[in-house]
């Protein structure tokens, strides 16, 4: 039990407590991943109120799905990330999301406006925008279509006129730098 | 693999492609296989989770509040001091709980109805001897009325009796008052000797009246009924019949034949519509003027 209130448990731990459905879990999971989540939805979303519906959405998923995880072919966070992207990449390209964009009401769009331009200033992102940034600018690309616009990497070489070839190697770059700049 | 076809496909990206989910699922299949073969593969995979896992942390963004709020509201669970509290005490006494109260609540009722059976046939019982009780009541009651009204019938009996000889006594008293009737005194004759008989002979119209309160006569049967006489000069004229002297005819007095004149008045029994001439063995009484 005091294990569980911690806000932190380990990954084994996590997942045996998420897959007997015990609902204190669900608290813990979404205190430790509820923002890294979020940042993933919301540049791909970013609509506030689409992204947070999307994030509860994954949330429900995560908590009626957690049987399906297999902890072999990978870790919880990159199945949740995966849950979340796709969801979001759904939202993005369904009705909802585009009605929601023409029905912007006049009144409401300068706030709406303020919304979508919103900076917040994470002193811990800080530096990794600015490695994003600082990659070679065709890396640059790739990883803004694959990563923050829920592209697939055949969208995404359609989009940049690339090989398929060439837009996978890319991805590899980018992902190889970030992992450099993480060790 | 040889070990220049896994750098290969290490480099190919498509390792890149499986953590960021953009593979067919036959292709993220041959991924995993590859993976559980060789432990490079496995390692590139863990390592490129962990930096894109650390990457995710680190462009983490902060959802409002109710997200959270809504989320667990959608979910059905309730708060975290609540979940603990739950979470102490084992799972089944809380399911099991209201099923012990449910059982009671049912046993209290079955305890009500079995009283309530008791009380109805307790009911029944003193209601059953109630109307036992009552039957036999009644039952003294009717008993009761038929014989006070035989008592009744009784009584009017005698009172009749008592107003019809009343009637008569008066009647004789007013003769006996009037100076116009004459009242012929017959005693008992050889057949009857206690007999004794009155009979009231009007001198001015010359009617005759008997009085049944004034008579004291033999019984006679069914077949034989009384004659009046009077005897004219020796010779018997009979004045007509009449009935039992304790007959409860409504009149005490009765009218007979008139006769002019009579030396005697006689009575004989006779049977019933009278004779012409009078059987003298049942001779009752006889009186002269």
């Amino acid at each position: 039990m005091t294990a569980l209130k911690k806000l932190t448990l380990t990954e084994p731990e996590l997942v045996l407590a998420l897959q007997s459905k015990d609902p204190a879990v669900l608290k813990t999971l979404y205190s430790m991943y509820s923002s890294a989540l979020y940042g993933v939805i919301s540049r791909i979303i970013s609509h506030t109120e689409l992204a947070e519906d999307v994030l509860q959405e994954t949330f429900v998923k995560i908590w009626q799905s957690a049987a399906h995880y297999d902890h072999t072919k990978g870790r919880l966070f990159t199945w949740m990330m995966n849950i979340a992207r796709n969801l979001s990449i759904d939202k993005l390209r369904s009705k909802d999301f585009k009605n929601s964009l023409k029905n912007q009401d006049i009144e409401n769009n300068v706030s709406f406006v303020d919304e979508q331009n919103k900076v917040t200033f994470n002193p811990d992102v800080l530096g990794v925008k600015q490695l994003v940034e600082n990659l070679k600018p065709d890396l640059q690309a790739v990883l803004n279509l694959v990563y923050y616009k829920g592209y697939t990497h055949v969208e995404a070489a359609e989009k940049l006129d690339l090989p398929l070839g060439t837009v996978k190697t890319r991805i590899r770059l980018a992902i190889i730098e970030l992992r450099r700049s993480f060790n | 693999m040889s070990v220049e076809n896994l750098k290969a496909y290490i480099e190919s990206g498509v390792l890149e492609l499986y953590v960021l989910g953009d593979l067919s699922p036959e292709e993220a299949l041959q991924v995993e296989e590859i993976a559980s073969q060789y432990p490079e593969v496995r390692d590139e995979i863990a390592a490129i989770e962990q930096a894109m896992e650390q990457y995710a942390m680190q462009n983490a963004v902060e959802p409002s509040a109710d997200v959270e709020t809504k989320l667990f509201e959608k979910l059905g669970i309730r708060d975290e001091d609540e979940l603990g509290t739950i979470s102490t005490t084992p799972i089944y006494s809380d399911s099991e709980e209201p099923k012990i109260v449910r059982l009671d609540s049912s046993d209290g009722k079955i305890r009500t109805l079995r009283f309530a059976l008791v009380a109805c046939v307790a009911l029944l019982i003193i209601s059953t001897a109630a109307l036992f009780i009552t039957y036999n009541k009644l039952n003294d009651a009717h008993d009761q009325i038929a014989s006070l009204n035989l008592d009744k019938q009784k009584f009017a009996g005698v009172v009749s009796q008592l107003e019809y000889e009343n009637k008569g006594l008066d009647n004789m008293v007013a003769m006996a008052d009037s100076k116009e009737w004459v009242t012929i005194r017959m005693a008992g004759q050889a057949f009857s000797p206690n007999a004794k008989m009155n009979v009231y002979w009007n001198k001015k119209d010359k009617s005759v009246i008997i009085n049944y309160v004034a008579m004291d006569l033999p019984k006679t049967d069914a077949e034989h009924e009384y004659q009046l006489w009077a005897l004219v000069n020796g010779k018997p004229v009979s004045l007509g019949v009449f009935g039992k002297s304790d007959s409860t005819t409504n009149e005490a007095l009765q009218k007979m034949q008139a006769i002019q004149e009579a030396q005697a008045f006689a009575v004989t029994i006779e049977p019933k519509g009278g004779s012409i001439n009078p059987t003298m063995e049942k001779l009752t009484v006889m009186g002269g003027v």
